[in-house]
């Protein structure tokens, strides 16, 4: 365990040099990403790359709701719906610049977020899961009857401009979607370290002692949810500039099952959870319809697919494969990535002895 | 001596340099092939839909068996998107810049096409009948896209003029889905009727997640329709059937030709669907045209053994056609431009589809990329044999 001194040494966001320097290592790594797939890989690896920083954004929020305050939500997808529709009204319709937009449709996001957690102090466990499930599904249904909205002819996205930059391609909107995320994994950090974050902790452990110890459940929990929303809604914002085009069934109710399960299999309750898990199951979901083409591996499977199964089915077995790699990694480590990476470190920590 | 060695790497090397270069300068096109990419459905809620891809490879496979088009065989990339654009455009940006990619076709949902259409767009590269009937193609059209699916405006369109000129039906209604499906024909409903001084007894809209269709068929049946016009998937037409005939309700059924896969509505409804009109943009699975024999030979040769054999296949056959015939006009010399002005020539173009015509691209109008105007209308009779009512009719 690491010792603490004193109060601020526990709230600094950066522990040692070694991790400062690891970040600006990160951080460089990051910035020459775009050139490095330029030049050696495909400009297709920085799209995947715009999805995970946009996936990693929403896993932080859901993380700080699930994973720290312990509260559950399946309606992430509602709030994600939120954020896109509102950025594009916003852009096209008002004519507000982007970076107001987005501001603003986040923050209405966390509105919804704030009304949604008022039913949620009455609320625990299946019950809330349910409820946050319908407002998932009535956000897209409510969005879909609006004319105002584009129904469900849905809505093109406007061209993404800041000031004089024109982020037209992958890799000009990567630096903006990657300082986005990098800012939202440090406020988040932050946020957990400092008052906030322990009264969520708090909350999470045992919600009654929190509440004798002089935490306010209603300002907290309702404020989880509100973050978490906000957090949401900035993802959805700069996902409708990755689709160019957005419509309600897009938001379904599989997409609030998977940020769910980013956050699951990442790790509830630690940051770095949050990231492992949106960068893994967002590479899966994008990567794993290429399965048959795998050699050696994709041959096979198509040979027992016609075998054994049908072979017009054969694609289902990326999913076989998607819910395979969930179940073992919970079974095997129920901290899920970040777990995995705990052992790691415990296992290296007396090398080379 | 030296000299002589050094002629030998200078040979070498270039002939090692020019085999790497090809021969064409297209993208997708070399001297012994070209590439063609299509995504579908093979996972997810639009799953039944996949077979439109797998229809187009069996049809490649058919004619890179004859030999391919001017020497050239296709290659066919197809990959699954599950109908989650994010991932249609992931594959769509691998496949163009792994492979180069030379022409897109098909490619099912107008929201994985919509993620894609800038894209593929802004690098000039052709697309070839969407696999949805959408405004959203031709409204802007674009150069490089060409749409070959009939407007669900014009099914609604032929469907109300036969209602009400050769069956004297006066009054019609019609269910519709809510999005741009079932508006899309509401509005070609009204404009029709409205020619002859008629509109609609009742207009009742559906959800897509409805389950329960009582209260809308109790609408139905008090605005007393003799005709109703169902603009809904094939699941909500049969539960309005079936509602329909537990409450003793029993006007004309017509449909879209997005139902009119007989036998398999027929066997899901256990006969309702008998007598039930709709329209249909291609020539039945068990016509008997030369060209859709061919085509069942292909099918029995080279599709997996489990394949079905209906609309949605053949549908993946008749949206490459126009593709397949202006490949063939472009003969050797094929470069995506050329593609496109042979595609434009197209002219009353049958394969086993409407006729299609495409025009020389115009900003200001949107027909010039809308190739298919013609439906056909057909009843279905017992055991979902379809019995054709008209001919092709072109409606505009």
């Amino acid at each position: 365990m690491d010792m603490k001194r004193d109060y601020y040494e526990d709230v600094a966001i950066f522990t040692s040099r070694w991790i400062i320097f690891w970040f600006c290592a990160l951080i460089l790594g990051l910035a020459l990403f775009p050139f490095i797939a330029d030049k050696f890989l495909k400009t297709y690896y920085v799209y995947v790359a715009n999805c995970i920083a946009v996936n990693i954004i929403v896993a932080m929020g859901l993380n700080l709701l699930v994973g720290y305050t312990g509260q559950i939500s399946l309606g992430h997808a509602g709030f994600f719906a939120i954020g896109a529709y509102a950025t594009i009204v916003f852009m096209a319709k008002l004519g507000l610049p982007f970076v107001v937009s987005l501001f603003l449709a986040a923050s209405l996001s966390a509105l919804f977020g704030f009304l949604l957690g008022l039913p949620a102090l009455r609320l625990e466990g299946p019950y809330l899961s349910i409820a946050t499930l319908g407002f998932g599904l009535t956000v897209t249904q409510i969005i879909g009857r609006v004319e105002y909205f584009g129904g469900r002819q849905g809505l093109h996205a406007p061209e993404l401009v800041i000031g004089p930059l024109h982020l037209d391609s992958d890799i000009s909107r990567y630096y903006l979607f990657v300082l986005i995320a990098v800012l939202v994994c440090l406020f988040a950090r932050n946020l957990v370290k400092t008052k906030v974050g322990r009264a969520f902790i708090a909350i999470r452990d045992a919600d009654i002692a929190a509440e004798t110890m002089g935490v306010n459940l209603t300002l907290y929990k309702t404020l989880a949810f509100a973050v978490s929303a906000f957090l949401a809604g900035l993802a959805g914002g700069l996902y409708a500039f990755i689709l160019g085009y957005i419509e309600p069934e897009i938001f379904n109710m599989l997409m609030s099952i998977m940020f769910l399960a980013m956050v699951v299999v990442g790790g509830l309750g630690s940051i770095f959870g949050a990231i492992a898990g949106a960068v893994l199951l967002t590479w899966l979901d994008l990567t794993l319809r290429n399965i048959l083409e795998v050699p050696f591996l994709g041959e096979w499977l198509k040979v027992m697919s016609r075998s054994w199964f049908s072979i017009t089915g054969v694609s289902n077995i990326q999913y076989i494969v998607f819910g395979s790699i969930m179940v073992l990694i919970m079974m095997f480590e129920p901290l899920g990535i970040y777990g995995l990476w705990l052992r790691m470190k415990k296992y290296w920590k007396t090398w080379p002895f | 001596m030296k000299k002589r060695i050094i002629w030998a790497v200078a040979t070498l090397l270039s002939l090692v340099l020019f085999a790497g270069l090809p021969a064409w300068a297209e993208e997708g096109v070399t001297d012994t092939e070209i590439h063609i990419g299509q995504w579908g459905p093979q996972t997810g809620p639009a799953a039944a839909w996949g077979s439109v891809a797998r229809g187009t490879g069996v049809l490649f496979d058919m004619i890179n068996e004859k030999g391919g088009i001017h020497g050239r065989k296709i290659v066919y990339h197809t990959f699954d998107d599950g109908y989650n654009p994010a991932r249609t455009l992931a594959g769509v940006k691998q496949l163009q810049e792994d492979v180069g990619v030379f022409a897109w076709v098909g490619g099912v949902g107008t929201a994985p096409g919509m993620a894609v259409k800038d894209y593929l767009m802004e690098r000039k590269v052709p697309w070839i009948s969407p696999s949805s009937g959408s405004l959203h193609w031709i409204t802007p059209p674009n150069k490089y896209l060409f749409a070959s699916y009939p407007l669900y405006k014009m099914e609604a369109k032929a469907l109300c003029r036969y209602a009400v000129e050769i069956m004297g039906k006066k009054s019609v209604a019609m269910v519709y889905q809510n999005d741009e499906y079932g508006k899309n024909g509401l509005m070609g409903a009204k404009e029709e009727l409205a020619k002859h001084g008629l509109s609609l007894v009742a207009e009742i809209p559906v959800e897509k997640s409805d389950t329960d269709l009582k209260p809308h068929v109790m609408n139905l049946k008090k605005s007393g329709a003799d005709t109703v016009l169902l603009w809904v998937s094939p699941k909500h037409a049969l539960i309005t059937l079936g509602t329909a005939k537990a409450m003793k309700f029993e006007p004309q059924w017509m449909s879209t030709s997005t139902c009119s896969d007989y036998p398999y509505m027929n066997e899901i409804s256990q006969g309702l669907w008998v007598g039930v009109i709709t329209t249909a943009f291609g020539d039945g699975p068990d016509s008997f045209g030369p060209l859709m024999r061919e085509y069942k030979a292909a099918f029995d040769k080279f599709a997996a053994p489990d394949e079905r054999w209906g609309t949605f296949f053949t549908a993946g056959f008749g949206f490459a056609e126009p593709l397949v015939e202006a490949l063939h006009r472009c003969g050797r010399d094929l470069t995506r431009e050329r593609l496109v002005s042979e595609l434009e020539q197209l002219q009353y173009f049958r394969g086993i589809m409407g006729r299609i015509s495409f025009a020389p691209f115009d900003v200001n109008s949107p027909m010039c990329r809308q190739g298919q105007t013609e439906v056909f209308i057909a009843k279905c009779a017992e055991g979902g044999d379809m019995i054709q009512l008209t001919d092709w009719l072109k409606i505009d």
